[in-house]
């Protein structure tokens, strides 16, 4: 199939086996004022439900939407109302999924936010808000519904960017479908299903953390960081070296506290592997990761009666540790901005 | 060093397919046969006897059938990338046929490419055990 005719195939093509009319009657009316738009119909048909049923199955939620109507209020995005009640204004409106989506984000928020928090305690604030949006944020929602199948079953219309409200885009649309089946998990079962559906499709997906850990000066980072911990200042050292005055020279150089290594880097000159060395050495902090088995979340001491106000027996729950505040200055997320140097205070003893 | 911003609205994850739940990626099957030619016989047996089993065994695919009077019998298989297979059905025994719909459902729907040539590196993570380093051996060569 072309590109072309694959569109015209996918996007236009209306299976019409479950419609009740078909020709549409609007459109063998021969009247001077008749006008059908055949894209403008196929766009307000409601799909297939063995196609809805199907969907609700292959994201494993064949018992929880039970029916084709429950799956049909999560794919419809309110902008679709503009468009149904134009043409069809004595009939009721169609279920949005506007509530279910909000809601839905803010459950995802929440599994995301104290997943990636317990395991990786140490992670920067700024970083992990970072990582909580690439992990439920617009574009992974989109991404997920793509592959979900669900782009033949979002019903939406296009919005022009308006003085109050930016464009609606397709991405934005097809991102409230995930939100509206988490919503929808946890309405029909519980928070701790809810907090399953999310880990299966969005917790599991790759993410590169390392490339959102960012410093402007590490060196200068890593010392204020080991002064904080109390511990000798960082010194560098020559490990190995090959090809000096070269065209090609290797320099490996290691950071040390005393004698504990913190970090080692590798270069083509002596700064540039000190440099890495000292971003090794705090990736190695600010990236230190709980294993999966000592993993404590929050959310787990809500049972299914989820009464917050009383511990639960069944669950035991031991909080996990709060990680190290990070050095504030140094990271690139400042533009230019340099925090003076703190002054330890002498106390008399 | 001039450093690159993280626009948070453009942060995004990458597919990891069955790390923690499998999606199939088959959404439609579609079964196209003519009533009256002969080289839709099989198709038609498979689409009376063998379909409605194949259709409960996996409830995650919409089969759809379609006559077509005056064409070749094919299945087309449709994908959630947005791509679809056309598999002819017209030489084919009944038997044939459900493999072909097998295949269909088993496919990613992923272009075919040659598995030899350009393909070098596919993984997408750092390697277990990191890229051999010559100064990190126990006796470094030297001349």
């Amino acid at each position: 199939m072309g590109h072309v005719s694959r569109r015209l195939y996918s996007s236009l093509a209306v299976s019409t086996a479950h419609l009740k009319h078909f020709p549409p009657r609007e459109a063998t009316l021969r009247t001077k004022k008749a006008t059908f738009d055949p894209e403008t119909w196929a766009a307000l048909q409601p799909p297939p439900p063995s196609a809805l049923v199907a969907f609700s199955h292959r994201i494993g939620l064949g018992a929880v939407l039970t029916t084709p109507a429950a799956v049909q209020r999560a794919c419809t995005h309110k902008s679709f109302l503009n468009l149904h009640t134009r043409y069809y204004p004595l009939s009721p409106p169609p279920p949005n999924n506007a509530n279910l989506a909000v809601l839905g984000n803010a459950l995802m928020g929440l599994f995301a936010s104290e997943h990636l928090h317990a395991t990786y305690p140490h992670l920067p604030t700024r970083v992990l808000k970072a990582a909580v949006s690439a992990h439920v944020g617009p574009l992974t929602c989109a991404s997920v519904a793509q592959e979900m199948g669900a782009v033949p079953l979002l019903r939406w219309h296009r919005q022009p960017s308006t003085p109050t409200s930016p464009a609606l885009l397709h991405s934005d649309a097809l991102a409230s479908i995930p939100r509206a089946l988490t919503a929808l998990v946890y309405q029909e079962r519980c928070l701790a299903s809810a907090r399953k559906f999310v880990y299966s499709f969005f917790l599991g997906r790759r993410v590169d953390i390392r490339a959102m850990l960012k410093f402007r000066d590490p060196k200068r980072a890593l010392m204020e960081t080991v002064a904080k911990f109390q511990r000798e200042p960082p010194k560098s050292r020559l490990l190995k070296e090959t090809g000096r005055f070269s065209n090609s020279p290797i320099f490996s150089v290691g950071i040390y506290t005393g004698t504990d290594q913190l970090g080692e880097g590798f270069g083509s000159s002596l700064k540039m592997a000190e440099y890495r060395a000292a971003e090794d050495a705090l990736h190695r902090l600010y990236l230190t990761r709980t294993p999966a088995h000592r993993l404590t979340l929050p959310s787990s001491t809500f049972g299914e009666d989820a009464n917050i106000y009383s511990l639960t027996d069944s669950a035991p729950y031991t909080p996990g540790e709060l990680g190290e505040s990070e050095a504030l200055y140094a990271s690139s997320g400042r533009s230019g901005i340099l925090a003076p140097r703190r002054r330890v205070l002498e106390v008399e003893s | 060093m001039a450093t690159q911003h993280l626009w948070r609205a453009q942060l995004r994850s990458y597919p990891a397919n069955g790390h923690t739940a499998f999606l199939p990626q088959i959404r439609k099957v579609v079964l196209e046969f003519c009533q009256h030619y002969p080289s839709s016989t099989n198709t038609r047996t498979f689409i009376s006897n063998h379909l409605e089993r194949v259709a409960r065994q996996n409830p995650h695919i919409e089969f759809v059938v379609r006559q077509r009077n005056g064409h070749e019998p094919i299945a087309r298989g449709f994908y959630a990338n947005g791509r679809d297979k056309v598999i002819p059905l017209n030489k084919l025994e009944v038997t044939g046929i459900e493999r072909k719909v097998e295949l269909l459902m088993d496919s990613s729907g992923a272009k075919i490419r040659p598995l030899k040539g350009a393909r070098t590196v596919e993984s997408t993570t750092e390697s277990a055990r990191g890229v051999w380093s010559g100064l990190h051996v126990d006796t470094p060569f030297t001349i």
